[in-house]
């Protein structure tokens, strides 16, 4: 599991210059409390190109059925076919794997690194 | 308040993407009793038409009550068949997900079925369709409730 950091370090901001990190705005308060509506967050979009992601990241994700919406939740578990269970933070106003099930690898984007 | 990193002031000139973290609805409350509420008025509607004693017809006042009972017992079923038939069809297209129907796999026919009595009672005034479309609405209650995880038992108001 990578932990998300709270606080952004400068090294965040200069991979973000770098183009490394990509920034993205919450919206909605399933990730609550660990990200507010309007919390502002770094993103790794490259994070999985060399390994897969781990129970626990906080992760950018595509939505399985609206595919132009765009997520972000916590993987909770990593079914026997390899597909992610994701879940928010705050069961009562997250729609999550708990409604749409578990995604294939393909819909995962990229892993939250800190928030800004 | 101070910004630590001069840095990321310079990072808000430039525009995030968006990412979703609420639920589907703007509240995301489903609960198939909404259906069942107006189901159950249907079922009440039918039986009190079916039980309506027509007067003489000569009666002029006696047959205008008549009437005029009668007409508004069957808005009421009308309007109420609808209901049932809409929150049916919110249920199904919004609440219940693929992965819903590969653990249930007859839920489809459930609710086609139930949507086309609702328009059958709604149509005839038929007791026997009330009670299949009653049948139907406490299949999805039932199905409805495993999918999360909560025995909520089944009652009637009326």
């Amino acid at each position: 599991m990578n932990k998300v950091r709270e606080r952004s370090h400068f090294g965040d901001l200069l991979l973000w210059l770098m183009r490394r990190r990509s920034r993205f705005l919450v919206r909605g308060e399933s990730m609550s409390p660990l990200f507010r509506d309007g919390d502002v967050v770094l993103a790794n979009l490259g994070a999985y190109r060399a390994h897969s992601p781990q129970i626990g990241d906080v992760v950018i994700a595509r939505h399985p059925y609206q595919t132009n919406e765009i997520i972000i939740k916590r993987i909770a578990a990593i079914d026997d076919e390899g597909r992610y269970e994701l879940r928010g933070e705050n069961p009562l106003e997250s729609t999550d794997s708990r409604s749409f099930g578990a995604v294939s690898p393909a819909l995962i984007l990229g892993r939250v690194t800190c928030r800004l | 308040m101070m910004s630590m990193n001069p840095l990321e002031s310079v990072t808000k000139l430039f525009s995030a993407e968006v990412v979703s973290a609420h639920c589907d609805g703007p509240c995301g409350i489903y609960d198939p009793a909404s259906t069942r509420i107006a189901a159950e008025a249907v079922v009440s509607m039918t039986k009190k038409i079916l039980a309506l004693e027509v007067p003489d017809v000569n009666n002029a006042k006696a047959m205008a009550a008549y009437l005029n009972t009668l007409s508004r017992y069957v808005k009421i079923k009308e309007e109420q068949a609808h209901i049932a038939k809409t929150e049916l069809l919110v249920l199904w297209t919004d609440y219940f997900k693929p992965p819903h129907v590969e653990k249930y796999p007859q839920l489809h026919d459930i609710f086609w079925k139930a949507a086309k009595l609702c328009s059958a009672c709604k149509v005839e005034v038929n007791v026997e369709k009330c009670e299949e479309l009653m049948k139907a609405v406490k299949e999805i209650h039932e199905i409805f409730w495993a999918t999360k995880d909560r025995k909520i038992e089944w009652y009637l108001a009326g």
